[in-house]
């Protein structure tokens, strides 16, 4: 027996806990989980009501049809086979054949139809899965991996996909063929039948057994594969520092670990359900044989004729296959529910909320921080910006100063609102930022971000990003204002040559230069740059130099950079360090107050030309 | 197909067994219709109860057996599959890491990801399928047919008359269904990217509004992966009603023919209810012949994809190379000789004739503008990518002629954008050196400035980054990865503008730090400041060395340089 408990060396996932633990829960949560996830499920596919209603018709037809045919060759077995009636024979064939050509075309167009509900359901899952992150804040994307994420729009999906393709025709037809096949069994012999259902409680039992194990099984499988996803996307994104440090063969190691934990769950969730069509087989055997048996000896003492015996047999297969179809689609609708709670768990995710006074607010450009407090993290004890104050006027330009991790670009982040303040208030206008709609607010701002990111689109494309309804015009004349219509006009095919997806075409520069251009033609009421020239080169940086301060004028901006040179042009100077704002004011006064911006100068050899 | 099903071979025994199980099973199945012959002709009809009994009895045991192959089997097939999927995913993925970065550009990496798990998926269950029920369908319908012809040839030839149309059809069918499920994962992929592409620009998402126009961007590659997925399936839904059908009016052929039989007398009642029997055992067969097929198409379709991956051979690194000439010498010692290159599919020559050369533990600057070249430089050193013309030497040993995994372990590369894993602090700078004890962690963090940062997190070095991690600001990410490559303790340490997210007193405080370096330095940089401290300057200007030698020299030499300086304040106009 010890094959049984360790076979080829795969060491067992689940414990007896863990399967009398899902025995319990199934009282618990467990089952209501289970019922809620197909319930809503249901819900997306409920949506093509009046198709499904055809599908159902034509599953009851064809089932219907598929009854009627054995049957009718019994009879005519009995009735015609029997005694050479050739004449009779030919006109119950001649029924047969349209019998059969109705079933077939039954057949076919329940599954077209049922295909294009299953599909349209996906695609809807899909897509309202996307559009939920899209609500979703950006802290829930921070501790995830991407890879994990995406398997659960491929390869969980994928398991719902694949059931709803085919286990709603199948429950329900096989429910069909198993109440008609009753009804006409126990019309020819009810002892037989009664005979034929002992199984029922057996395969009751059984499936009980094995749908325990498998349960928590796929859903480990389906963890594990997501797991597995996430791996792969980092290292082959990551390959160029994993090749830098000759990592192949650690990251090989790592995916075996990673891949072997899929195999072992793979293993035992595919034994156990392997195990379905089994004792399904086994029980259809068996009501074969007390089928031919008893009946046999009834037959003998000519209680039933043979004619029933040979319709019976068929019918006690007709009998079981459906149950067995049942028993294997509980199993794969398992499969899919482990799916569809990875799914609907995304969908569970608290989306950003909108406070519901929240409403359109025109920017004048007035910024101000009240005794903000923030932290990434709730459980985090340090703070990563501590009593943050200060007041922006409009059209002002801002520059933040300080150590990098100071809180500059978290700084930043807040005003975009891509975060919540712990403690205090940020403020448009006097304005609480809460109460202005994300989408209001946002899209009076524009953000170039530290990471310069390109989409695999054309140049043009990654331009009009900053604003959709922006003309060619405007786009090479935003390019030309960013220095960068030069090298765009130097590649293949210019501003529609389309960018890889690690844009190896052009450099970080160059990338850099894309995102301002992004900017410039978004005409925001707030501008935010991040690093934006950390990556440009000090003469073009020059170049564009003009092309951002006309970019500021007339707009509230924040600046980041490094080299201090680039924010000679603020109004405000705000130094930050270790999450306080530790000095602000005018440039020239920060200067003269010997603070530590004019430190910061001095210990720079960059001199402002005054 | 092959390429990739020869990934079984290991596993032949297993599967093997199962397939022994899985006829077992299969016999037991078609015995029981002879059986009920036997009941009937031998017991019911011979008035002899005590044959009912027999067979009867048989039929049980044989229940039993066919019930303890199929369990075991359950364990052999999904042992065989299982391996054989991990065996294979391993396989792929060991392929990807050894493709050069020019390979990668074929594949994108959503692609790679969609090969390595649904299209690994695919082929699996058709797999275990096969070694479980698959075979067991078509063997289901030979066998039945065999059988009918032991009972009666006559009449079993109804039923093989359809054979040769359906047999056509079903080939045609699968050809079919091979275009349109490789079409499919080809939406998948697309549906991976344009998901991967919203994940790693959620910021710019937002900070634009885009989330509409992302949704809508995505519906496209969602519906047009529904509308190809739907032509798929429905094509391969004519399958199963055209077989049903066929097989139907063949049973019926049966009838016909065997009442005439009957009626002329030649054939006992027993033969043609054995017929019928069999003939509806084929029916049941049927549609699950039909979903064997169109899983069939769909593991082709995946598996041509991963023969793809696994049957690239020219575009590999090859990790050591055959001619073993010693190990380099001079330490960190570089020349670029007449280098040129051109990206892989590229039209235009990124660099052209470049030359120069870095002794030992100098430190050479390496500056221009935005898309000079600068950065493709820097990857050229640790083979990347190989020189289109001209050679490099690395440590008087063409870097060609070194060992892929020896040349790249004496280089310690700072990449521009600093890319951090899921995993711990301590876990990433450990890339560098997976068995650095941690005094040589920490003075790697030291050096790179980082020490302090790491300390005051609540979990130091333990403290998770990557995808999955916390938020680090740019600066700390840029000074994370400088620590990695001092931890290599490499004998080239290349830093491609890793600096540029430092405030003025880290930087100036780092540099001092790596001034202590043994190794050879060659560091892209902006600022004048930087390239003054090196040794020696390299400017490039759109692929071409302009101007070579100290910053003095430069000065007096190169109007590009002083133009760069001037727009740095570095020296008066």
């Amino acid at each position: 027996m010890g094959f049984f408990q360790k076979p080829f060396g795969y060491e067992p996932i689940l414990t007896q806990d863990d399967v009398k633990q899902a025995v319990k829960k199934k009282k618990g949560p467990r089952a209501t989980d289970w019922k809620s996830t197909l319930l809503r499920l249901w819900k997306i596919v409920d949506e093509q009501r009046a198709l499904l209603i055809i599908v159902l018709l034509l599953v009851m037809v064809s089932s219907i049809l598929a009854l009627l045919g054995p049957y009718l060759i019994g009879k005519m077995i009995d009735t015609y086979v029997m005694h050479g009636e050739l004449a009779g024979l030919g006109k119950g064939i001649r029924l047969l054949i349209g019998i059969y050509a109705l079933l077939a075309v039954s057949l076919f167009l329940q599954n077209y139809w049922m295909i294009g509900i299953a599909q349209q359901t996906i695609y809807r899952l899909r897509t309202s899965v996307l559009a939920h992150f899209q609500r979703l804040p950006i802290a829930f994307f921070d501790r995830r991996q991407h890879g994990e994420l995406m398997s659960r729009m491929t390869n969980d999906i994928e398991a719902v996909s694949s059931t709803l393709n085919s286990s709603f025709i199948q429950v329900f037809s096989s429910v069909l063929t198993l109440t008609g096949t009753v009804i006409i069994m126990l019309s020819l012999s009810p002892l037989l039948t009664i005979l034929t259902m002992t199984i029922i409680p057996i395969m009751f039992w059984a499936m009980r057994w094995i749908t325990r194990r498998t349960a928590p099984l796929f859903k480990e499988q389906q963890v594990a594969l997501g797991a597995l996803n996430g791996m792969i996307e980092e290292t082959i994104s990551g390959q160029r520092i994993v090749k830098a440090f000759s990592q192949e063969e650690r990251m090989k190691e790592e995916f075996r670990e990673k891949s072997l934990r899929l195999k072992r769950t793979g293993f035992w969730a595919q034994t156990y359900s392997g195990y379905i069509p089994k004792v399904m087989n086994f029980l259809n055997n068996m009501s074969f044989t007390i089928v031919a048996g008893i009946g046999g000896v009834l037959a003998f003492y000519g209680h039933v004729s043979i004619g029933v015996i040979v319709i019976f047999t068929e019918y006690a297969r007709q009998f079981t296959r459906p149950l067995n179809d049942l028993a294997n689609q509980f199993n794969t609708v398992l499969s899919a529910i482990a799916g569809a709670e990875r799914v609907f768990a995304l969908l569970d995710e608290q989306p950003e909320e909108e406070a519901a006074f929240a409403q359109k607010h025109k920017l004048l450009g007035q910024v101000c921080f009240q005794h903000v407090y923030f932290k990434y993290e709730q459980e985090a004890e340090a703070y990563t910006l501590k009593d943050v104050n200060f007041n922006v006027e409009p059209g002002q330009t801002v520059a933040l100063v300080g150590a990098t991790g100071a809180g500059k670009t978290t700084i930043l982040q807040l005003i975009a609102r891509f975060y919540e303040v712990a403690k205090g208030e940020v403020l448009f206008d006097g304005v609480n930022v809460q109460q202005i709609a994300r989408q209001a607010l946002r899209s009076q701002m524009a953000f170039v971000l530290q990471d310069p990111f390109l989409f695999e689109a054309s140049v043009r494309e990654n331009i009009r990003y900053g604003r959709l309804d922006a003309s060619d015009e405007e786009i090479e004349e935003a390019a030309k204002r960013a220095n960068a219509h030069d090298f765009i006009m130097k590649l293949k095919n210019g501003y529609d040559t389309v960018l890889a997806a690690d844009g190896r075409e052009i450099s970080q520069g160059q990338k850099q230069l894309l995102s301002i251009a992004r900017a410039l033609i978004a005409d925001p009421k707030i501008l935010l740059l991040d690093e934006a020239t950390s990556s440009i080169d000090t003469v073009t940086e020059l170049a564009i130099q003009e092309a951002l301060d006309t970019l500021m004028q007339g707009r509230t901006s924040f600046v980041i950079a490094h080299r201090l040179n680039t924010v000679h042009n603020a109004d405000i100077v705000l130094v930050m360090h270790k999450g306080e704002l530790v000095e602000a004011g005018p440039q020239q006064k920060l200067i003269e107050s010997g603070g530590i911006y004019a430190q910061m100068l001095q210990s720079s050899s960059y001199h402002l030309d005054e | 197909m092959k390429e990739v099903f020869s990934y079984v071979k290991p596993y032949k025994w297993t599967a093997f067994i199962a397939l022994c199980l899985m006829l077992l099973e299969l016999f037991v199945e078609l015995a029981q219709p002879l059986i009920m012959a036997k009941i009937i002709d031998d017991g019911v009809r011979a008035q002899n109860e005590g044959m009912i009994l027999q067979w009867g009895a048989v039929l049980l045991a044989l229940s039993f057996v066919a019930f303890l192959a199929g369990i075991v089997n359950s364990y052999f097939s999904s042992h065989t599959a299982q391996s054989f999927s991990y065996d294979l995913r391993n396989a792929l993925f060991e392929k990807i890491q050894s493709f050069t970065l020019a390979t990668y550009q074929k594949f994108s990496t959503a692609s790679l990801i969609t090969r390595l798990t649904n299209d690994v998926t695919q082929v699996q269950t058709v797999l275990f399928m096969s070694l479980r029920i698959m075979l067991r369908a078509p063997l289901a319908v030979v066998g039945s047919i065999v059988m009918a012809f032991v009972v009666n040839a006559k009449l079993a030839l109804c039923l093989v008359i359809g054979a040769p149309i359906i047999f056509v059809f079903l080939i045609f069918m699968v050809a079919k269904g091979v275009s349109y499920f490789g079409l499919v994962q080809k939406r998948i992929d697309r549906l991976n990217r344009v998901l991967q592409e919203n994940l790693q620009a959620i910021r710019l998402v937002k900070a634009y509004l885009r989330g509409a126009y992302e949704a809508s961007r995505f519906d496209e590659v969602a519906s047009r992966l529904k509308i190809d997925t739907v032509k798929a399936l429905r094509t391969m839904e004519y399958i199963m009603p055209v077989l049903l059908f066929v097989m139907n009016m063949s049973l019926l052929a049966v009838l016909w023919f065997g009442t005439k039989q009957i009626a002329a007398g030649t054939t006992p009642l027993g033969d043609i209810v054995a017929i019928v029997n069999y003939a509806m055992r084929m029916t049941g067969s049927f549609s699950m012949f039909a979903f064997i097929i169109i899983f069939y198409a769909r593991a082709k379709a995946s598996a041509e994809r991963m023969a793809e991956v696994l049957s690239i051979e020219n575009e590999i690194e090859l990790p050591s190379s055959s001619e073993k000439t010693p190990k380099g010498m001079s330490f960190g010692e570089l020349a670029f000789d007449h280098v040129s290159f051109t990206y892989p599919g590229g039209d235009s020559p990124v660099l052209s004739d470049v030359s120069f050369q870095v002794k030992s533990g100098e430190k050479l600057a390496i500056m221009g503008a935005t898309g000079a070249g600068k950065s493709t430089l820097l990857q050229l050193i640790p083979r990347f990518y190989d020189v289109t013309e001209g050679k490099i030497v690395v440590e008087r040993k063409d870097a060609q002629k070194w060992d892929l995994q020896e040349l790249r372990e004496i280089i310690g590369y700072v990449p521009q954008q600093s890319l951090l894993f899921t995993g711990s602090i301590a876990d990433n700078v450990r890339w560098g050196d997976a068995e650095a004890e941690m005094d040589a962690v920490l003075q790697a963090t030291m050096q790179a400035q980082i020490h302090a940062s790491v300390e005051d997190f609540p979990n130091g070095y333990e403290t998770r980054v990557g995808q999955k991690g916390v938020n680090l600001s740019g600066g700390q990410k840029q000074r994370l990865s400088i620590a990695r490559a001092l931890l290599r303790k490499g004998h080239i340490l290349m830093l491609d503008d890793s600096t540029s997210a430092l405030d003025v007193k880290t930087e100036q405080a780092l540099w001092e730090a790596l001034s202590e370096e043994q190794a050879t330095m060659l560091v892209v940089t902006q600022k004048i400041r930087t390239a003054k401290g090196a040794d020696r300057i390299l400017l490039i200007d759109a692929g071409k060395v302009v101007a070579y030698g100290t910053h003095e020299e430069l000065l007096r030499t190169s109007a590009l340089y002083k133009k760069i300086a001037i727009s740095q304040q570095e020296v008066e106009e």
